[in-house]
Formats: C-alpha cells, sequence, structure tokens
C-alpha cells in the first residue's frame, strides 16, 4: 500500500493533493453510486407509492361493494319481515278456517241426520197415508154398494181393505 | 475538509430522509393493505349474511306458498260443507212442509175415513138420516182428499144426476138414490159448503121397487114444490119399465109425497122412460124433457107440456121429440136432458155416451122453443179433464146473483165406474154469443 493509498482509504486525502485524472475518476463514481442509488430509491419509493394506490383502489372496491351488500341485505330483510308477517296472518286464518270447517263439519252432520230422520218419517206417513187411501176407498165403495141394497158386495170390498185399515190404524197409533 | 464534512453531512441527511421516506411508504403501504384485507373481511361476512337472508327468504316463502294452498282448500272446503249445509237444510225445510202436509192428509184421511166409518156404522143400525148426517159432516175433510174444489168437486160422495134449485137463499141440490134414502138431498147457503138434510123421498108409492129411484128434478110452481124422478116399477124379479113418477111437498127439504098409483109417463115401446127434468118457460109455463131408452132403437129426447100445477101432462098433448143420437162422441146414447132459457135462447143441454166410463160428456142443442125444434151445437161443452172423469147428469141454475152455474157429477181420475162414486161438481157457465161455455177446473 502506498502513501496515497493509504491516505485514500483513510477518508483523509487531498484532493488537491491527487493528480487531477484521479479525482475526477473518484468523483464520476460517487455520482454513478449517487445515481444508481436515487434511482434504487425512486424505483422503491415508486413501487411503494403504486402498491399503495392499489391496495387504496381495491379498499374502494371492497367498501363499495359492501355497502351495496348492506343495502341488499337491508332489502332482503324488508322482504323477510313482510314474507313472515304474510306468513303469520296467514297462519291465523288457517287456525280460524280449521275451526270453522270443524264447526261447520259437524252442524253438517247434525243436518244430515235431521234430514235423515225427516225423510224416514216421510216415507212412513206416506205409507199411512197410503193405507188410509186405500181404506177409506174400501169403506166408500162398502157404502156405495150398500146403498144399492148389494151387502155381500160390501162385505167383500170392506174385507178387502181391512188390512190396509188395521195397517193406517196401527201406525198411526 | 470543511467542504468534505459538509457533504458528508449531506448525504447522511439525505440517505436519513431516504430511509424516513421509505419507511414511511412502507408503513403506509401496509396499512393500506390492512385496511383493504380487513374491509374483504367485512364483505365476505355481509356477502354470507345476505346469502343466508336470502335463503331464510326464500324457506319463508315457501312455507307461505303452501299455507295460503293449505288456507285455500282449508276455505274450499268450508264453501263446499256451507253449501252442502244449505243444500240439507233446504232439503229439511222441504220435508218439514211435506212432513207437515202429510200431517194434515192423515188428520183429513181420519176425519174422512171415521165419518164414511160411521155413516156405515149407522146404516147397518138402519139410521139412514144418521148415516146421511154423519157422511155430510166430513164433506169438507172427504172434498179435500179428493183434491179441493179446484175442479168444482162440492160434495166428495155418490151423489149422481144432481138437480140444484135456489129457494130464499138456501141452495138445495137433489140426487139419485143412495145410503140417505130415495132421493137424496143436500142444502148449501153459499155452493161451497153442502150439509145432507135426509131423504126427500122417505116413501115410496107401492107400485115402485125400492132402491130404484133416480135422476130428480124439483121446481117450485105455485106454493108448491114438485119433484119428478125415474123409478122402476115393480114387477116380477124386480125386472119392471123404468118410468117417471111425481111427488109434492110444501118445502124444498120434503118430505115429498107421491100419492099416485102409477108412473106419469113410460114409454114402453121405447124401452121406458127416465131422466125427467122440469122446465119452466119465461111466461111460467111447466114442461118436462126426459129420455126414452129406446128398446131396440136409439135413445132419444122428449118434451111435452105440463098442467098448471106441473103434476100432469096437459090433456090431449102429446110427447114431442127433441133430439137424436147423430154425433160421434155420443156413442149412441143421449140422455140426462135439461132444458134452461138463457137470454131468449132455449138451450138443452144432455148427457151421451157411457155414464159407466170416462167417455161421458156432457152436450148442447139450441132450441126454438120449449118442444122443439133443436139444433145440436159441435161437440161436447164438458168432458173428462185431469180433475174428473165422465161428467154427466147435469143441471143448469142460476145463483142469487144472476150467474149460471152446471151442476153435475163425475167420477174421480183414478176410480171411473160402478161401485166407485159420482161425486158433485159444480162450475160456472156462460154464454158466449150462442155457445155455452164451463169454466175450466183449476
Amino acid at each position: 500500500m502506498t502513501t496515497t493509498d493509504v491516505r485514500e482509504a483513510g477518508g483523509d486525502l487531498d484532493v488537491s493533493e491527487a493528480p487531477l485524472e484521479q479525482r475526477g475518476h473518484h468523483r464520476g463514481r460517487r455520482w454513478i453510486l449517487a445515481a444508481v442509488a436515487f434511482v434504487v430509491l425512486a424505483g422503491a419509493l415508486g413501487y411503494l407509492v403504486g402498491n399503495e394506490v392499489q391496495a387504496n383502489t381495491q379498499f374502494d372496491q371492497a367498501h363499495h361493494s359492501l355497502d351495496v351488500t348492506r343495502i341488499r341485505i337491508a332489502r332482503v330483510d324488508v322482504q323477510l319481515a313482510s314474507v313472515r308477517r304474510q306468513l303469520t296472518g296467514l297462519q291465523g286464518q288457517v287456525t280460524q278456517d280449521s275451526a270453522t270447517l270443524a264447526a261447520d263439519t259437524n252442524k253438517l252432520n247434525s243436518a244430515k241426520v235431521a234430514l235423515a230422520d225427516a225423510e224416514a218419517n216421510n216415507s212412513r206417513q206416506n205409507s199411512v197415508i197410503t193405507d188410509l187411501h186405500t181404506c177409506l176407498g174400501g169403506v166408500e165403495e162398502a157404502l156405495n154398494a150398500l146403498s144399492v141394497g148389494d151387502q155381500s158386495h160390501a162385505v167383500a170390498a170392506l174385507d178387502a181393505v181391512s188390512a190396509s185399515c188395521d195397517s193406517a190404524v196401527a201406525a198411526d197409533g | 475538509m470543511g467542504d468534505r464534512r459538509w457533504r458528508v453531512a449531506v448525504v447522511a441527511s439525505a440517505c436519513l430522509l431516504v430511509v424516513a421516506v421509505l419507511t414511511t411508504a412502507v408503513a403506509t403501504d401496509l396499512q393500506a393493505h390492512a385496511r383493504n384485507r380487513s374491509e374483504h373481511t367485512r364483505l365476505l361476512a355481509a356477502h354470507s349474511a345476505l346469502a343466508k337472508r336470502r335463503t331464510d327468504l326464500a324457506v319463508t316463502t315457501y312455507v307461505a306458498a303452501l299455507t295460503t294452498n293449505h288456507r285455500n282448500d282449508l276455505q274450499a272446503s268450508v264453501a263446499a260443507a256451507l253449501g252442502q249445509i244449505a243444500s240439507t237444510q233446504s232439503s229439511q225445510s222441504g220435508a218439514d212442509v211435506l212432513g207437515y202436509l202429510q200431517s194434515v192428509d192423515i188428520g183429513t184421511l181420519h176425519t174422512c175415513l171415521g165419518g164414511v166409518q160411521q155413516s156405515l156404522q149407522r146404516i147397518g143400525a138402519g139410521d139412514d138420516n144418521g148415516a146421511a148426517q154423519a157422511i155430510s159432516a166430513v164433506s169438507g175433510a172427504c172434498s179435500t182428499i179428493e183434491g179441493g174444489a179446484g175442479d168444482g168437486l162440492v160434495y166428495p160422495f155418490d151423489f149422481p144426476d144432481p138437480d140444484v134449485v135456489l129457494v130464499g137463499s138456501t141452495y138445495y141440490a137433489y140426487a139419485t138414490n143412495s145410503v140417505a134414502g130415495n132421493i137424496q138431498i143436500i142444502s148449501s147457503p153459499d155452493l161451497t159448503h153442502w150439509t145432507a138434510v135426509g131423504d126427500a123421498l122417505p116413501s115410496l108409492p107401492s107400485w115402485a121397487t125400492p132402491d130404484e129411484t133416480w135422476a130428480p128434478t124439483v121446481a117450485q110452481i105455485g106454493a108448491t114444490f114438485v119433484l119428478y124422478y125415474a123409478v122402476r116399477v115393480a114387477g116380477p124379479g124386480g125386472g119392471g119399465a123404468e118410468c117417471i113418477s111425481v111427488a109434492t111437498a110444501t118445502q124444498p127439504q120434503g118430505p115429498f109425497a107421491d100419492t099416485s098409483t102409477g108412473p106419469v109417463e113410460c114409454q114402453p115401446n121405447l124401452g121406458g122412460s127416465i131422466d125427467p127434468s122440469l122446465f119452466i118457460d119465461p111466461t111460467g109455463t111447466p114442461y118436462l124433457v126426459w129420455k126414452s131408452n129406446g128398446g131396440g132403437g136409439a135413445s132419444a129426447l122428449w118434451s111435452e107440456q105440463l098442467d098448471a100445477a106441473g103434476t100432469g101432462f096437459v090433456p090431449a098433448t102429446t110427447p114431442v121429440q127433441l133430439l137424436v143420437p147423430d154425433q160421434s162422441w155420443e156413442g149412441g146414447v143421449i140422455e140426462a136432458p135439461d132444458l134452461v132459457s138463457v137470454g131468449g135462447r132455449y138451450l138443452l143441454f144432455y148427457s151421451a155416451n157411457s155414464w159407466k166410463t170416462a167417455d161421458y160428456a156432457v152436450g148442447v142443442a139450441s132450441c126454438a122453443g120449449p118442444t122443439g125444434p133443436c139444433t145440436k151445437l159441435p161437440g161436447p161443452i164438458l168432458s173428462s179433464d185431469a180433475g174428473m172423469k165422465g161428467p154427466g147428469g147435469e143441471s143448469v141454475f142460476t145463483d142469487a146473483s144472476g150467474g149460471l152455474w152446471i151442476a153435475f157429477d163425475a167420477w174421480a181420475p183414478d176410480a171411473v165406474g160402478y161401485p166407485n162414486s159420482r161425486s158433485l161438481y159444480l162450475r160456472r157457465l156462460s154464454v158466449s154469443g150462442a155457445v155455452p161455455v164451463v169454466a175450466a177446473g183449476s
């Protein structure tokens, strides 16, 4: 190591003392290093800035989507509440209609029983009426036969309707 | 030397500045990324919440749809049940009404049957008047059974060949023999309600056959009520001729007395004489019209003037033939004449065809006078309809208001022919031009 080298390594190199060519060479290397450092720093800074801008953009997008989604949730909540209210009303109607149907079914069954009783009674009365008509016809026939002195015809007419007369009296009694 | 230090200081400051800037930039970037991740996390949670709510909404909507269908089914069932209830209740109402009407029918039938049975018992005890009273007491009930008065039915018992006269404010109707006696007589204040009076002719002359008296006709001539009737002359085996006799009374309900020793008219060569009918013309002159049976020939209707008392023919007069059967609907038989004067015209009503059938009907002829000549009007004016069959034995009379009526007997629609009853019917009669019109039954 020369004296010059030692001086350079010690940082105490006196430029004015180094040859001009060597001093210019050192100055150029410093500028290059400075430029490279600047470029590297600028690139790093640019990368960081770009990355942050991208992150902010994504954040904005996500935030907007979140707002939209929250609005949709609110709308669906409204719809859901409406449908639930509707369902509650329907269930109330179903309960009421079920009770009404049960009551009507009971009423219908009672009406059918009453109708069947009335029809059975009418059928029985119709039978009585038929017997009474038959009985009356025979008795009138006997009366007419007696009016012309035909007693045997009168007896036969009464005999012919005796069953109907007995049936009518029994049913009516 | 100082310059160098200054430059070192500048460089060091620059380096520190750069480091600070870079540090700040990195920190800011990291913070932005962190915030970004946090926002994405919230966004994912929000998406999840939205998806869950949408699922809830879909499920709830589906349940609501099912519930709606169930409710609609229930409401349809309720509506159907209400319809069935209404239908059943309507049927129930109809059945109740029918039951009530049947009860009324049964009550009416019992009333009618009771009267008829009582009448039968009275006959068995020989109490004919009681029998007549018993049967007339249930006239209304028995009329109802036969269909009421809609067809003109007013007395639902055997009352053939009726003749109705108005005396004062009371109508009297006379008819062929029955359980009520030789000549039935009933009365009414209003032509609707009729009550049995009894037997107008309780005693027959000795030459007459019992239970063989029919087709009476009564008129008031002066202060006397004159009754003509058909009667079978007593003969071997009860097979004597059919003739006409006369009886008189001082009141319309009788008793009429027949003091004759023989019939007034017989026409034995024409098969006998029956169905007499008295006619008093507008001048007060009495006539008798009747039917000859025809014997081997056709029946015919006759007319002859009576004396002033109305109990015998005017001497030196002879019967005049008015009509013979010549229309197809008459079936070769005409009978039961009844001559009336209406609006200056003489109308001769008559029955035709077989009295035992539904073909029996009433026709009419226009006559120039009480002894003819007569010209038949087309077709029967009264024949079977839905409410009665085989009308005939008619008599025409005027009510208290001057209205014309025709009284006739007819069979019930489901009981045509002997031994069924021929009941008494009354219907209004009008004359349109020269043509009599009988009101239709309702």
